[in-house]
């Protein structure tokens, strides 16, 4: 008998990528994040074989949680076919056999970067989104132990008085994408850099939300049916991005968030940023079967949960 | 060997730069040219630091120095500031780059198109362990397959059109006023600029004396004080709105008969960064020799950042421009070796005479209310 009969085929990587003893620490910070909405949980980060700041915090999450029998959907600013998307798919699919679509009703974990796709999200479904920076009170406060201190205080001051200041300066919030958030009353959240059309779909949502920084180190999750309020004045609403008038130049739509692409000869044309979505209106309008879900904003864009977004 | 005998011990010099080269592979032809062809960007971004376009001599300065990157920028900078200047080279614009690579993260798709290009940006880092033991069947039976490579084109359909020279993103960003105008500047004799390699730089620096500066900078300093400036020390939430990796040719003017002709080509890359925290875009822009991504991000990053009115480092010129000079910070560095006996006895002097007097004092400085 030899020691290599003895000895398990050499793998080169476990399943997953990740080793069972990172799994099983991302597995316990993800389930006490969930029982403190919106507060950030410390992890190790563990380097994985994509760049650094590249998704690494959604993957270590998104590889923690996916088994064989899952089906993964994954997209870079709505779109599934950007490079970043498809080879973060790519890697997963290597690492973990998982099925994968491009159909939001049809995946069961959907990892995103900076979007929420437009056809609502269903419970059991769960949507991972990358995180650039988790701390929202980083702008008023860089120092990362002052900060900590702001949270468990829930002194939120600076973040009031930064949009006052926006509203002084140039008559309206210039907070782009990122919009803060208070969940459940109580902690300030990063939505990550998801544009503000996405972040009332946050608000007593049906699907879990999992957000993971891996070059910052921390995770928090939105679990369903969590109350999830952009910061506003009681005068002064938080607005979503003006998608009026902007027509999708392939399937038509109209009222979704749209893609500006500039022409050369000046001014711009507008695509459907959520490609599995334009995918499945283009499909229909070919007259092939095409099952649409409903969305998040309709056709007239109004919000499907009517008083979430005050200033309609 | 003793650090004092280094006093003047020439053979003790001797010996220990035997000592290095026998640390590291015989210096050969064979050693510089495999550097040259193998290590493309290493051999960039020495050029880059070093600020002379020479592959062959920046390969030959990391074989002499076995890769120490600091000693090599050095060595490639001392010969930069024996030569002469013949010439000043036309300007280099835009529309005359032959581009190989060209991302905007600002908009999905830009007239001209993205083009990928050569990059690593989308591999999966895994270490090709296979390639170590190529004779041990059973791991490369394991191994990761081999990415395939095909073409995305059906058979008989012509390849997508490819613009060598792509216009600015930001030319259409001004056609739509959200950029100010490029400002008119006549034509400016090259002799004239301001030249960081013959005049000291002075702050507020000339723009030309920080393009420059940025240009040559060390690209760890660069990185790090970008790095600190995006992730959380910065005013601005800046994106890149064009990256561009492309060769340039260098054109002169022929002394007699006046025309313009290529005396060669230069790998460049540049970095347009821009920020929509106002009622206008604004730029931030860094250029260098070599394709040197981080240093081209970080340093357009800086550049839009060095003149906020914020305390932070990464927000003054003269900090930024002074502490990423790679051949000044690692040559400081390195000078804390040499020996310091005699500052270090003054000091000690000091240090104990004001021990002696705190020892006879009759109180503590704390007690004395």
């Amino acid at each position: 008998m030899s020691l290599a009969s003895l000895a398990h085929p050499r793998q080169d990587f476990s399943y997953g990528f990740l080793d069972a003893f990172a799994k099983r620490e991302l597995r316990r910070r993800m389930l006490k994040a969930i029982a403190i909405p919106g507060f950030q949980v410390p992890y190790a980060s563990r380097e994985l074989p994509i760049a650094r700041g590249w998704g690494t915090g959604g993957l270590q999450v998104t590889l923690s949680i996916v088994s064989p029998t899952d089906t993964l959907k994954v997209i870079d600013q709505g779109a599934d076919d950007s490079v970043n998307a498809a080879n973060l798919r790519r890697f997963i699919a290597r690492m973990t056999s998982v099925a994968t679509t491009t159909d939001t009703l049809a995946a069961t974990v959907i990892q995103s970067r900076h979007r929420v796709p437009e056809e609502r999200l269903r419970e059991g479904q769960v949507l991972v989104l990358q995180v650039p920076d988790p701390e929202p009170l980083r702008q008023v406060q860089p120092d990362s132990s002052r900060a900590r201190e702001m949270h468990a205080d829930a002194d939120y001051a600076q973040m009031w008085l930064t949009l006052y200041e926006q509203l002084v300066r140039f008559g309206r919030f210039m907070q782009g994408a990122s919009y803060p958030v208070l969940v459940h009353g109580r902690y300030l959240m990063s939505p990550s850099p998801i544009p503000r059309w996405d972040t009332p779909a946050l608000h007593q949502a049906a699907h879990l939300t999992l957000l993971s920084a891996g070059r910052e180190k921390r995770l928090y999750a939105v679990p369903p049916y969590t109350d999830v309020r952009p910061i506003e004045f009681e005068d002064v609403f938080f607005q979503v991005e003006n998608m009026a008038g902007r027509i999708c130049m392939l399937t038509g739509a109209r009222n979704k968030f749209m893609d500006e692409l500039p022409v050369a000869e000046g001014g711009s044309q507008f695509r459907l940023s959520d490609t599995g979505y334009a995918a499945k209106l283009l499909r229909r309008a070919r007259g092939d079967a095409a099952t649409l879900g409903a969305t998040y904003f309709d056709d007239e864009g109004h919000f499907y949960q009517p008083g979430v977004i005050r200033a309609e | 060997m003793a650090y004092v005998a280094a006093r003047g011990g020439e053979a003790a010099i001797l010996q220990s730069e035997q000592l290095h080269q026998l640390l590291n592979a015989p210096l050969s032809l064979a050693t510089v040219r495999m550097i040259e062809a193998s290590l493309p960007y290493l051999v960039d971004r020495v050029m880059g630091e070093g600020s002379l376009y020479a592959p062959e001599l920046a390969a030959l300065a990391l074989a002499q120095t076995g890769g120490d990157l600091y000693e090599a920028v050095l060595l490639l900078r001392a010969y930069r500031s024996t030569q002469p200047r013949l010439a000043y080279a036309e300007p280099v614009t835009q529309t005359e780059l032959l581009t190989v690579r060209r991302i905007s993260a600002s908009f999905k798709d830009i007239p001209g198109g993205q083009i990928l290009g050569p990059s690593l940006d989308y591999s999966h880092r895994l270490l090709r362990l296979d390639l170590l033991d190529q004779d041990n069947q059973e791991h490369s039976a394991s191994a990761p397959p081999a990415a395939t490579v095909s073409s995305d084109a059906p058979a008989g359909e012509a390849p997508p059109s490819y613009d060598p020279s792509p216009l600015a993103v930001a030319d259409w960003q001004r056609s739509e006023g959200l950029l100010a105008a490029v400002p008119e500047v006549p034509p400016t004799d090259p002799a004239s600029l301001p030249d960081l390699t013959r005049e000291p730089a002075d702050f507020p620096a000339p723009r030309a004396h920080r393009l420059q500066a940025l240009a040559r900078a060390d690209t760890g300093g660069v990185l790090a004080l970008g790095y600190a400036s995006m992730r959380g020390y910065g005013l601005a939430h800046p994106t890149v709105n064009e990256l561009r990796l492309a060769y340039a040719d260098v054109r002169l003017r022929h002394p007699v008969t006046g025309e313009a002709f290529s005396i060669g080509r230069v790998r460049v890359s540049q970095c347009e960064v821009v920020n929509t925290q106002a009622t206008e875009l604004r730029l931030g822009y860094t250029a260098t020799l070599g394709w040197n991504e981080v240093k081209c991000i970080a340093g357009a990053m800086l550049d839009l950042e060095m003149d906020a009115p914020q305390p932070h480092p990464a927000h003054s010129e003269e900090f930024v421009l002074y502490h990423t000079e790679p051949v000044e910070a690692s040559g400081f560095c390195i000078h804390y070796k040499l020996p310091h006996y005699v500052t270090f006895q003054s000091g000690l002097d000091a240090l104990r005479e004001a021990r002696a007097t705190a020892a006879d004092a009759p109180t503590e400085p704390g007690d004395a209310q």
